[in-house]
This record gives structure tokens, C-alpha cells and sequence, in this order.
């Protein structure tokens, strides 16, 4: 019966309201809360863990009734910090699709502190169902638990900003500066091919939606496909700053989540484009150029500056 | 307190408690934690956090928060990372407590099961209403750590290693002019780099992916600073060597900082490992570029067969 619901993700990393509850049906659970375990192995089969090997599945349930899958990735050639862990994979999956809520996530491993850290930023973070399939006794704990008297958003923010899931309309200046490196000027983009403005379309809807309250540094980075499909991500800045989850990453989240990544684990990315602010304080400009020539060597990265009157 | 000093020798500990009038030590940490804040820098949040620690040879350290302008967050430093990375260099074995400004993030909770018992390192926040001594395990239950994924008798973090470099590849040279580095061939300062950066990266902490790796840097001055890679479990709370070094960096000299340009970085080197799954050649980089542009940097790549 276990391997049941896993079979039917097909691979997938969002499942809707009604399928999920049908699911939940066949799995003869009561609630759809009691299905994520069963396909948390299903999220750990889809992790792409090269450096450790050590593969970590997390499954969460939306506000909305939807599931989201959520795997670690690694990246050999670069530090670890730019890994993305399997809890920061589904919140970014759930903020890609403009979930507003997490109540309940079930994971392969207990999270660790940088994660229980990350999920902070979102509101009501303290009651977040928590469950560790791989305990003696796997039950539902709140978050609270796992990070008593947490660091958090309250800590730095006034009430009313925003938090991580919420909707976000970043001000994004209009102003493409151009400079070396590849940035360019607005009518040279636009004379641009159709993959190009798309991708640099898509790295802007990012940053406006990124999340990025400490350091008012919206970002946004999209990459392409052999296929010229292209798949983004926002910014996601955490209050403990070093857990923040680059665009870089995001986007990696974005391709991997559709399905994305090449033949033989290469990931087949043909090009990039990253959209931030000017002389930004917070600037992933030179870690995205380091990522592609660790994980894309060849690509030419796409930066485009903008001048905003405005932060985050 | 003489504002600058980041580590205090057992003997005047002892005295700094005597004259503080309190019965322990332990009790004069909460004391400190402020003018560890005045030593911080973080130009991004303006958000000063200090952090005091007793080691077990009962010296103390301190840590501060560091953050670098034009790069991404994960370049941060904190202070607990800051307090710890400083014992590590000073050769302390354990830290028995901390007394730190805020409370600690989930990221510093998890580096810090780094060391062997982490679970009863000993914490009080000073912004707590109750500020009291609470146990790690507290803050960070039913933990990730080290032993799930190392062997038992693998050294952690504070304990000695001394990592296999076997043979170091002849320099690889990357930024810089040819004055600059005509310049610190002249005064030697180039061996001493390398020489430090090798050093830390054998006494770095890269259990998990086997990649040790040191940084080292010069300031003006010819003085060298070095710091060794200390990983975590959790992969992304690992402390680079870049990092590191600065923290030796900071440490050493209360951290030549905003008054002047490019942290008066002249130089560094990197050593690390030949095609290693964990590399911080491209992010040495980036991070000179953006904090000591024009800084002339050196890596070397050694090729060895033991795993750290």
C-alpha cells in the first residue's frame, strides 16, 4: 500500500487539491494530511545528491489543498552553500506557484537548523505540522518544537511587511544599465531573439515577485533549455541571512520541479539571465557566473541592472 | 577591556571575573557581550551582534557579525561562526558556554553541532528578559548532526586534523597586476601565503566531503592571516575558508574595516584540493572583487588520495 501513492506522483512535483484528496482516498487514509508520508520516498527518489549521496524527500500540504514535492540538490565544483535542501525546495515550488500557506510538511531526515531556520519566513511558521519519516514513532510536530524561541522576521521587520508565500510586487526600475559582463541597454533587448526576452521576461516577473525585505535587493534568475524552455526563480532572503535561498538556486528549483535537467545527471542549461538592482548591496551577479561555470561551462551569462528609486 | 582583543588568557579572565565581582567565569561572559557588539560589522543590516565564549582552557573569545556589501548573504559571517572559527584558530579544544546578543539563528544552532557535545555547550541571550544559561540541546531538539553521517572516532570540529595534502600543484595566478605581484614576490609575501594556507587547510574541518581547504591574506603591512574550511553536516551553514580567514583577519588586528579601501587586502592564496566536489576558487573570487579589487590571488591544488 506504501508504494502505492509514490507510484502515482509519476515524478511530479505538484499534485492538485482534488487529485490529492483522491489519493488520499485510495490510499485509505482520512485525511490528506496522512498521505505525505507515504510519498515522501517518492520526493527522495527525485533528489540529485552527487556530492553526498545522501537524499532527502520533503512533501508539504498547501493552504489550497495542493501538495509539493520538495528534493535536495547539490552542486559539485562549487561550496556547499549554494545546495538546496529539500524543505527550501518545496517552499520555493509552493512560492513558484503562488501558494499562500504551508500546514504540514513530511520529511525523509529531522530538518536541520538552517531549514528550520528558512521556514521562519513564513507567516505562522511556529505551526507548521512537522513529521520525520524516518523516527521510531514518525508523528506531526509543530515547528515550534523543533526551533523553541526562534530568531525570525519579527525580529527586523515592522508588522505589515510582507512575508515569504505572501504576494509581492517589488518595484523594479525601468532602467536597464548597461556595464561589462553582458548587460545591455533596453532597445538592444528588445532587438533581441524570442528566447532571450523571454528569459529576461521571466528573470523580471521573478525579481518582482522575490522576497527580499532585509536587504530591499529584488532579484530574479531564469535559464533555459536545449528546448528553449524556460524556467525561473525568485530571490528568497531569510532573517538569518546565510540560509537565503539565491535565484540561482530558485530557478534550479523551477527546472527540476517541470522536469527539467539533461541526459547523464548534466543539467543542459544553454542560457542564463539574472535581473537585479543596480550596484546592489545584496548582488548574485559573480555567483551565478561561478554556478554556470561549475554546472554550464560555456554559458554566457545575461545580466541585466536596473535603476530603482525604490526598494524592496 | 582594551576594545580590539578577541581573545582573553585564562589568568586574565580569572582576574577580569575577580574584579567584576562575580563568583564564575561563566558569569562574566553577559559582561562582555556588548563591547564584542562595538567590534562588529555588518554595513548591510547595521545589526551588531556580539558573542562572548569560555573555552575549556578557560580562555575567552569573542565573535562578531560580519557582512560584505555587493555579495550574496551567504558570505556572512556570524558571530557564534566568528567565536568559533576564532578558538579553532587559537587551538582551543571545546567551548563549554556562549553569551551572545541575540538569540541564535537556526543557522548558527546547527553549526555549532559541530563540536563534540555540542548538545550541552551552555547559551544565554542577553536581549532574553530571563537571560539564563540554557543548554544547546534546547534550542536545537531531536538534532541533525555529524553522526548522522560520520563514523564515531572521526575528529570534529576543535579536535586536531591534520589532513593529507600530498602534492600541491604548482600555482595557478588569477586578478592582480603584474606590479602587484612582482610586489609581494619581492617580500616573500607570497610563499608566506601559501604557507599559511596550506597550513590551514590541514588542520581544516571537511569531513563530509573530504575537501580540505585553507585561505590566507595580506594586508599592507606583509602581515599574513589564514583561515581553514570548517563544514557542516548540514552542508549550507559550513564556514568557508575565505571566511575563515578574514575572522583570523578581524581578530587579529580589531579588523582594518571600512577606513580602509579593500580591507587593506593586498594578497591572498587558496589551497584546496585538485578537482574537488567543494571548491572556493570561483567564490575567492568573487569575493576579492568585490572587497579587495585589484587584491592579487594565488590558488594552489594539491592532489591527494586521503580523505580527510
Amino acid at each position: 500500500m506504501e508504494e502505492k501513492p509514490a507510484r502515482l506522483t509519476g515524478g511530479r512535483f505538484l499534485i492538485q487539491a482534488e487529485e490529492a484528496e483522491a489519493m488520499a482516498e485510495e490510499a485509505g487514509v482520512a485525511a490528506v494530511t496522512e498521505l505525505l508520508p507515504l510519498l515522501v520516498p517518492a520526493a527522495q527518489r527525485l533528489a540529485r545528491p552527487p556530492i553526498s549521496n545522501y537524499r532527502v524527500g520533503a512533501v508539504g500540504l498547501g493552504t489550497s489543498g495542493r501538495i509539493f514535492l520538495g528534493a535536495n540538490l547539490e552542486f559539485p565544483g562549487l561550496p556547499l552553500n549554494h545546495s538546496v535542501h529539500a524543505e527550501q525546495f518545496l517552499v520555493a515550488n509552493a512560492a513558484a506557484h503562488g501558494e499562500t500557506g504551508i500546514r504540514c510538511i513530511a520529511v525523509s531526515t529531522v530538518p536541520c537548523g538552517h531549514c528550520r531556520q528558512f521556514l521562519q519566513e513564513i507567516r505562522g511558521s511556529a505551526e507548521i505540522q512537522i513529521l520525520v519519516t524516518s523516527d521510531e514513532e514518525p508523528a506531526f510536530r509543530p515547528l515550534a518544537s523543533l526551533l523553541p524561541l526562534p530568531f525570525g522576521p519579527p525580529d527586523l521587520l515592522h508588522k505589515g511587511v510582507p512575508l515569504l508565500l505572501e504576494p509581492h510586487d517589488n518595484a523594479l526600475g525601468a532602467t536597464v544599465v548597461p556595464g561589462g559582463g553582458g548587460g545591455r541597454g533596453l532597445s538592444d533587448a528588445i532587438g533581441e531573439g524570442g528566447m532571450e526576452q523571454r528569459l529576461r521576461a521571466a528573470a523580471e516577473a521573478a525579481a518582482r515577485a522575490s522576497h527580499a525585505p532585509y536587504s530591499g535587493c529584488a532579484a530574479g534568475f531564469a535559464v533555459a533549455d536545449v528546448d528553449e524552455r524556460v524556467y525561473a526563480g525568485s530571490y528568497l532572503e531569510s532573517a538569518a541571512y546565510n540560509p537565503s535561498l539565491g535565484p540561482v538556486q530558485a530557478a534550479m528549483v523551477a527546472w527540476v520541479a517541470a522536469g527539467g535537467g539533461g541526459e547523464d545527471g548534466g543539467w543542459g542549461i544553454v542560457a542564463a539571465t539574472l535581473v537585479e538592482e543596480e550596484a546592489a548591496v545584496v548582488s548574485h551577479e559573480g555567483t551565478a557566473r561561478i554556478f554556470l561555470e561549475a554546472v554550464a561551462p560555456g554559458v554566457h551569462l545575461k545580466a541585466y541592472r536596473l535603476r530603482s528609486s525604490k526598494a524592496d | 577591556m582594551e576594545s580590539g582583543k578577541f581573545v582573553i588568557a585564562a589568568q586574565e579572565a580569572e582576574a577580569m571575573a575577580k574584579t567584576a565581582g562575580v563568583a564564575a567565569l561563566k558569569e562574566l561572559l553577559p559582561l562582555l557581550v556588548s563591547t564584542a557588539q562595538r567590534l562588529a560589522r555588518p554595513p548591510i543590516s547595521n545589526y551588531p551582534v556580539g558573542a562572548v565564549g569560555l573555552g575549556t582552557s578557560g580562555r575567552i573569545f569573542l565573535g562578531v557579525n560580519l557582512e560584505f556589501p555587493g555579495l550574496p548573504l551567504n558570505h556572512s559571517v556570524h558571530a557564534e561562526q566568528f567565536l568559533v572559527a576564532n578558538a579553532a584558530a587559537q587551538g582551543e579544544a571545546g567551548i563549554s558556554c556562549i553569551a551572545v546578543s541575540s538569540f541564535p539563528c537556526g543557522h548558527c544552532r546547527q553549526f555549532l553541532q559541530e563540536i563534540r557535545g555540542a548538545g550541552e555547550i551552555q547559551i544565554l541571550v542577553t536581549s532574553d528578559e530571563d537571560a539564563a544559561f540554557r543548554p544547546l540541546s534546547s534550542l536545537l531538539p531531536h538534532r541533525f548532526g555529524p553522526f548522522d553521517l560520520l563514523h564515531k572516532g572521526i575528529p570534529l570540529l576543535l579536535e586536531p586534523h591534520d589532513n593529507d595534502l600530498g602534492s600541491v600543484e604548482s600555482a595557478v595566478i588569477a586578478g592582480g597586476g603584474q606590479e602587484v605581484y612582482e610586489g609581494i614576490e619581492k617580500e616573500g609575501i607570497q610563499q608566506r601565503l601559501r604557507a599559511a594556507a596550506g597550513a590551514a587547510a590541514k588542520a581544516s574541518h571537511a569531513p563530509y566531503s573530504g575537501c580540505a581547504a585553507g585561505f590566507a591574506v595580506a594586508d599592507g603591512e606583509g602581515r599574513v592571516y589564514a583561515g581553514s574550511y570548517m563544514e557542516s553536516a548540514a552542508y549550507n551553514p559550513s564556514l568557508g575558508p575565505v571566511q575563515a580567514a578574514m575572522v583570523g583577519y578581524v581578530a587579529a588586528c580589531g579588523g582594518v574595516g571600512g577606513e580602509y579601501r579593500g580591507w587593506g587586502i593586498f594578497a591572498a592564496a587558496l589551497v584546496e584540493k585538485e578537482a574537488a566536489a567543494v571548491s572556493h576558487e570561483g567564490t575567492a573570487r568573487i569575493f576579492l572583487e568585490a572587497v579587495a579589487p585589484g587584491a592579487h590571488l594565488n590558488v594552489y591544488r594539491f592532489r591527494s588520495s586521503a580523505t580527510v
